[in-house]
């Protein structure tokens, strides 16, 4: 879902980079809550190497039916680990790495972090969280209501982070609206299993190894 | 000194293991049909509505510094490195602002 260069107009890349860059202001002061709660010589090298992980799984593609194929994007699975705002300064820098590899380009990449870091991360987070309180009344594992709930926020996310890109092609003028929005859904209804499967099982994982690494684990309430 | 040096041990192997999973998945996930070089949703959007040729005309006002890389195995390399280098400063950045501010305000 990386956007190019030279795809939309100008008014859409200057009030999504406006936004993204408010974004991770508050972002950078929102994160000063997690170094107070953890050590951050234990965090930083942890956050590093996640992001290696997201950066490993955006750089190779699953097939998809139909001659298409889809990437993990990551940004509810982060969010999920470290929290929102540390999910949206992440996917921002794995985003720029990217552009410099031509994956994505760097007048788009307000638009891509948007896209990406905020509707997957943000968004992605409390879609994650309103999911937990719903199979907080049930009497699943605990580790299960994490994974279903991670594995579904990412599917929603990606698919409402997909009919925005549709928005932004059709205000671009480069496909009509309409058609934009309706096609980029359909692609991620496909591609968002395999998002929610990666999610899933990662967080899944980490639940049953480390545990401790899951920093939002007394927000989210699964402690 | 112990702690810190099997500290940055873990960290590194971590490391290591994604570099190499990624390398790996590359090496026989393109063969086996798992991984795919097929345009992804967006592309795929884009290529049906106005063509191939139309979404490679798209004007950038920059190039890319490292596009020149065509090896899957160098660029999956560079990338991990670059994200964790850069991951790793930006966040010892904000800890570390975070720590003088603490110790100027003389908060907890």
């Amino acid at each position: 879902m990386h956007l190019p260069d030279g795809l939309l107009d100008p008014i859409t890349t200057i009030v999504l980079w406006v936004t993204v860059v408010i974004i991770l202001i508050v972002a950078y002061f929102r994160l000063r809550s997690l170094f107070q709660k953890e050590e951050s010589d234990k965090i930083v090298p942890y956050i590093g190497v996640l992001a290696a992980v997201i950066f490993a799984f955006q750089f190779v593609n699953y097939p998809i039916p139909g001659g298409t194929s889809g990437h993990l994007v990551g940004g509810t699975l982060v969010a999920v680990i470290l929290g929102p705002w540390a999910s949206v300064i992440i996917l921002f820098l794995i985003l720029v790495i990217q552009s410099f590899f031509g994956d994505g380009g760097i007048t788009a990449l307000g638009a891509n972090a948007f896209n990406m870091g905020i509707i997957g991360g943000i968004i992605g987070f409390y879609i994650v969280i309103g999911l937990l309180k719903i199979f907080n009344k049930t009497s699943m594992k605990k580790e299960f209501k994490v994974t279903i709930s991670t594995a579904l926020g990412s599917y929603i996310a990606i698919i409402f982070a997909a009919s925005i890109c549709g928005v932004e092609l059709g205000l671009a003028g480069a496909i009509p609206m309409e058609i934009a929005i309706s096609t980029m859904i359909f692609w991620h209804i496909f591609i968002g299993i395999g998002e929610a499967m990666i999610s899933g099982f990662i967080v899944l994982y980490i639940y049953k190894v480390k545990p401790d690494l899951i920093i939002t684990k007394s927000f989210i309430g699964v402690t | 000194m112990m702690n810190f040096k099997l500290k940055n041990r873990r960290i590194l192997t971590s490391i290591l293991v994604v570099l190499v999973i990624l390398l790996v998945m590359i090496a026989i996930g393109y063969p086996l049909g798992i991984l795919s070089e097929n345009p992804d949703g967006l592309e795929r959007v884009l290529i049906e509505n106005n063509g191939e040729s139309w979404l490679e005309s798209l004007s950038s006002v920059w190039t890319p510094f490292l596009s020149w890389i065509e090896n899957n195995y160098i660029a999956a390399i560079i990338g991990v490195v670059m994200s964790v280098v850069f991951t790793f400063a930006i966040f010892k950045f904000i800890s570390y602002r975070k720590e003088k501010r603490d110790n100027i305000t003389g908060a907890n």
